[in-house]
């Protein structure tokens, strides 16, 4: 199979920020992950070279027999191919992990063309489905990976028990395999101080909140990924159900504490959303956390209807465009550090120009 | 204090964590707790309660490999596909080695599985031509599922337990049609 190159990906918009969603104002992405291991073989961790060699050709001609994932189209990567700036951008635009990257070798990720669906090879388990869309439409993306998870299947043997379902790398996953969640910007909550009790309170439904990029990054961008942490004990369907409603009732509580904000600190909220859109428009040094915080401060101006021209697909493909391996990518040679603050800045300051 | 995960380092994180009326409270050094909750980069994500699973799974594998120490190697309780130990399993926090793994350590996955998940039984997806259709495989599921589904009903989790209760029906029709020497 011919290796696919990241230009490739970079030529187009993320589809997932790019097309419209349910709720899209709010919930940026829903995305679905299935973990599934083969029969006979043991776990990427366990495993020798050769056994993990084995399996990704193994699950290489499960991929390319399946339609599902682009067929004659689909894209392969081969991490070991590639150097750590391009394996820095599939971290970027969420088709590969962390630890994907971290140890390329033996390795393999498969993307469909508009980068919906994607499959990594030999990370904790040796496949790693995902499916993401845009807005909040987890029954939706849970009948897309559903079906993708048939087609490819159909050409594997799983680890299956009839007790415990799906055998992964950890018990954590074992049962459905599946680790569903909605991407959220919630600045609403967050301005009014009602963020960390509400966080308390999904963590009391066993559900997982993070950060856009983890630990130590909570509120950047005022981004909040919520997950399920179950996967044994219930279906899929009622999981994501579960996790549905919750993720409803966020969507409300963002638009009262918006709504909120305009009748009480109408002042307040239009100096956050001004002062937000003047460091981008006029900035000439943008630090990352700082871009992610002012992007933050004019999606909600965005859509609000303050900013009648500027596209709110726009500013979600910027959350990605600014990272620093984008930045780097667009900015190929040597450079000092501080540049990518300053490469940040123009294409923040020239995305706005065009778009006013 | 030391850390809890490595047990050389001072711990300077600590984690309280209220679950089922009980506290449990984790203390990691700086490297393990940013080696456990290390960034999700986009697209990786932490999928567990850190602080149960590394706590908890980690006690018990500590146990059982405390009493390992005791034993020679020759008596050492290992996976016959992957060769792990329960040493090996502590050490790589709580993920196990291979399928079998899962029989092999039967009472620490189970013990883990209790302080992690909502159930003990599958009731999500199967895969497409599992090999699972022999009559003593679906006797099998079946016996569970009745003992699952008492429990489920114990516990008033009605959606669970009409689930359970549409594969129990569905798995004695099976029985009977392969018993009635009719079609597999």
């Amino acid at each position: 199979m011919t290796a696919a190159n990241v230009d490739e990906l970079l030529k187009n918009p993320v589809s997932f920020l790019d097309d419209s969603g349910p709720d899209d104002d709010i919930a940026i992405s829903s995305r679905i992950r299935l973990a599934r291991n083969l029969q006979k073989f043991p776990f990427p961790e366990a495993a020798s070279a050769e056994v993990m060699q084995e399996v990704c050709e193994i699950v290489s001609a499960a991929a390319c027999n399946s339609s599902s994932l682009g067929g004659e189209n689909m894209l392969v990567f081969y991490p070991d191919q590639m150097n750590a700036l391009d394996r820095e951008i599939l971290l970027e635009r969420r088709l590969a992990s962390r630890d994907f990257i971290r140890k390329p070798e033996t390795r393999r990720l498969f993307v469909c063309p508009d980068e919906s669906c994607s499959l990594m090879v030999n990370e904790e388990d040796q496949l790693r489905l995902q499916t993401i869309r845009p807005g909040s439409q987890l029954r939706e993306v849970w009948k897309s990976i559903d079906a993708i998870d048939n087609d490819i299947g159909r050409h594997l043997q799983y680890a299956f028990d009839e007790q415990l379902g799906f055998l992964t790398s950890c018990p954590t996953n074992v049962g459905t395999g599946m680790r569903a969640s909605v991407m959220l910007h919630l600045p609403g909550l967050v301005l009014t101080g009602q963020i960390a009790p509400t966080i308390q309170g999904i963590n009391k439904l066993r559900l997982a909140v993070r950060g856009i990029f983890g630990e130590g990054s909570d509120n950047w961008g005022n981004l909040f990924q919520i997950s399920n942490q179950n996967t044994l004990g219930e279906s899929e369907t009622k999981i994501i159900d579960e996790l549905d409603s919750v993720i409803h009732q966020l969507i409300m509580q963002e638009k009262n504490a918006r709504r909120t904000l305009l009748e009480n600190n109408r002042y307040a909220i239009l100096d956050h959303v001004g002062r937000s859109y003047g460091l981008l428009r006029h900035s000439y040094k943008l630090g990352f956390e700082e871009a992610m915080q002012s992007l933050s401060g004019l999606r909600i101006g965005v859509d609000m209807g303050l900013f009648s021209s500027i596209d709110i697909h726009k500013v979600n493909e910027l959350f990605i465009k600014i990272g620093p391996a984008h930045l780097r990518k667009s900015h190929e040679g040597e450079y000092p550090d501080d540049a990518l603050d300053i490469f940040r800045a123009a294409l923040c300051r020239d995305t706005l120009r065009q778009l006013a | 204090m030391l850390c809890d995960k490595c047990k050389k380092n001072e711990a300077t994180v600590h984690i309280k964590e209220f679950h089922n009326g009980k506290c449990t409270d984790l203390h990691l050094c700086n490297d393990c707790a940013g080696a456990a909750g290390q960034d999700i980069g986009g697209a990786q994500e932490i999928g567990f309660n850190l602080a149960e699973v590394l706590f908890n799974v980690n006690q018990i594998a500590e146990k059982i490999s405390a009493s390992d120490r005791k034993k020679t190697p020759a008596e050492k309780k290992s996976c016959p596909v992957c060769s792990w130990t329960a040493d090996d399993i502590r050490h790589h926090d709580g993920k196990v080695g291979c399928p079998e793994c899962y029989k092999t350590f039967q009472n620490l996955i189970k013990q883990a599985i209790a302080q992690v998940q909502r159930g003990s039984l599958h009731l999500g997806k199967r895969p497409k031509g599992a090999k699972n259709d022999s009559p003593a495989v679906k006797r099998n599921e079946l016996n569970s599922l009745k003992k699952e589904l008492q429990d489920l009903i114990t516990r008033e989790e009605y959606e669970a337990a009409a689930i359970c209760r549409d594969r129990i029906n569905i798995l004695k029709a099976e029985l009977e049609i392969i018993e009635d020497g009719g079609e597999k």
